[in-house]
């Protein structure tokens, strides 16, 4: 059953603290979390969590187009890693 | 087991019929080349295979009676491997793949594929597990701040108080693309964002790149914040 409506989407309380300090300084840096249920805000665009999979941070960087999904989504808690073949990488 | 210590018929071991002849053994005499069993055309001699090679795809099990075969690529679009040109196998042979199809099944990797000069399944089987590669050049130039991660890894890492390391993967679980490096004197391995900010030199030629880690990023995890 889908969260009801009026109850607003779940986020972890420490974890907008972290973002409000975050977006205030002028570094870059990797705001680690371990809230995977938290839902991904409009306010966390632009930012980069590291998301804790039970091993390790892994780190995300928050884009629009993730706004409404969970943080667990992007860090996966079993990964592989395939063949590099023909594949590239665009540095931000 | 039946009742009365009988044994149910045709299970256990038969014993053997002394009036049955034994499988006939083959015919000693010249043995025929694979190529002529199968149906196949010679394949060219095996060649040593040369350095700087990216595998793109590796042959899975035949596909049907006539050669086809299913082909696991490993490109960016799967259908792409077939656009290299004449690929080199691991066993040192050039394969020119041709009638490319998605095979069956929800796997968008997966291929059917026609190999020339393959034309039954006994000469598609053994083909089994060869992989396909093309040498690095064939891959030509990326645009401007792209990379091809067959070209970052293995790229040594320098950092800020001495640090060094290696790249061993560049892994990108949707939350853009990270590299994984395995950092000297440490067994774990630790993922940095692949941006300007913490990656501000990447010098593929002279084969380095230097890291700008945030704080803490070295520090071991803890499961609870």
């Amino acid at each position: 059953m889908a969260r009801s409506i009026w109850k607003g989407p779940f986020v972890d309380g420490y974890l907008l603290k972290k973002a409000e300090a975050a977006r205030g300084s002028t570094r870059q840096e990797v705001i680690k979390i371990w809230s995977r249920r938290s839902t991904i805000l409009p306010q966390f665009v632009g930012l980069t969590f590291g998301v804790y999979n039970g091993h390790k941070h892994i780190p995300v960087y928050v884009s629009e187009e993730m706004v409404g999904h969970k943080f667990g989504e992007f860090s996966p808690t079993r990964t592989f890693n395939g063949h590099a073949a023909d594949k590239k990488a665009k540095r931000r | 087991m039946l009742r009365g210590g009988r044994k149910a018929p045709g299970r256990g071991h038969a014993a053997p019929r002394p009036d049955r002849p034994r499988d006939p053994k083959p015919p000693a005499g010249p043995a025929r080349p694979r190529h002529a069993q199968t149906g196949g055309s010679p394949p060219a001699p095996a060649q040593p295979l040369p350095p700087n090679l990216v595998v793109l795809g590796e042959f899975g099990r035949p596909h049907g009676l006539a050669g086809e075969l299913r082909l696991k690529s490993f490109t960016d679009e799967p259908k792409a491997v077939g656009s290299y040109g004449p690929l080199t196998g691991s066993d040192g042979r050039s394969y020119v793949l041709t009638h490319l199809r998605q095979a069956a099944g929800d796997q968008p990797d997966l291929l059917v594929v026609r190999v020339e000069g393959v034309t039954s399944r006994e000469a598609a089987e053994a083909l089994t597990r060869i992989r396909l590669h093309v040498p690095r050049e064939t891959l030509g130039q990326p645009e401007e701040d792209e990379f091809f991660l067959t070209d970052l890894v293995g790229l040594a890492v320098e950092g800020p108080d001495g640090f060094a390391g290696r790249v061993v993967a560049v892994p990108d679980y949707g939350g853009g693309e990270l590299l994984e490096i395995a950092v000297e004197g440490r067994r774990r391995t630790e993922l940095l964002p692949f941006t300007k900010a913490f990656v501000p030199v990447v010098d593929i030629a002279g084969g380095r790149l230097a890291i700008a880690p945030p704080e803490g990023w070295l520090d071991e995890p803890t499961d609870e914040g």
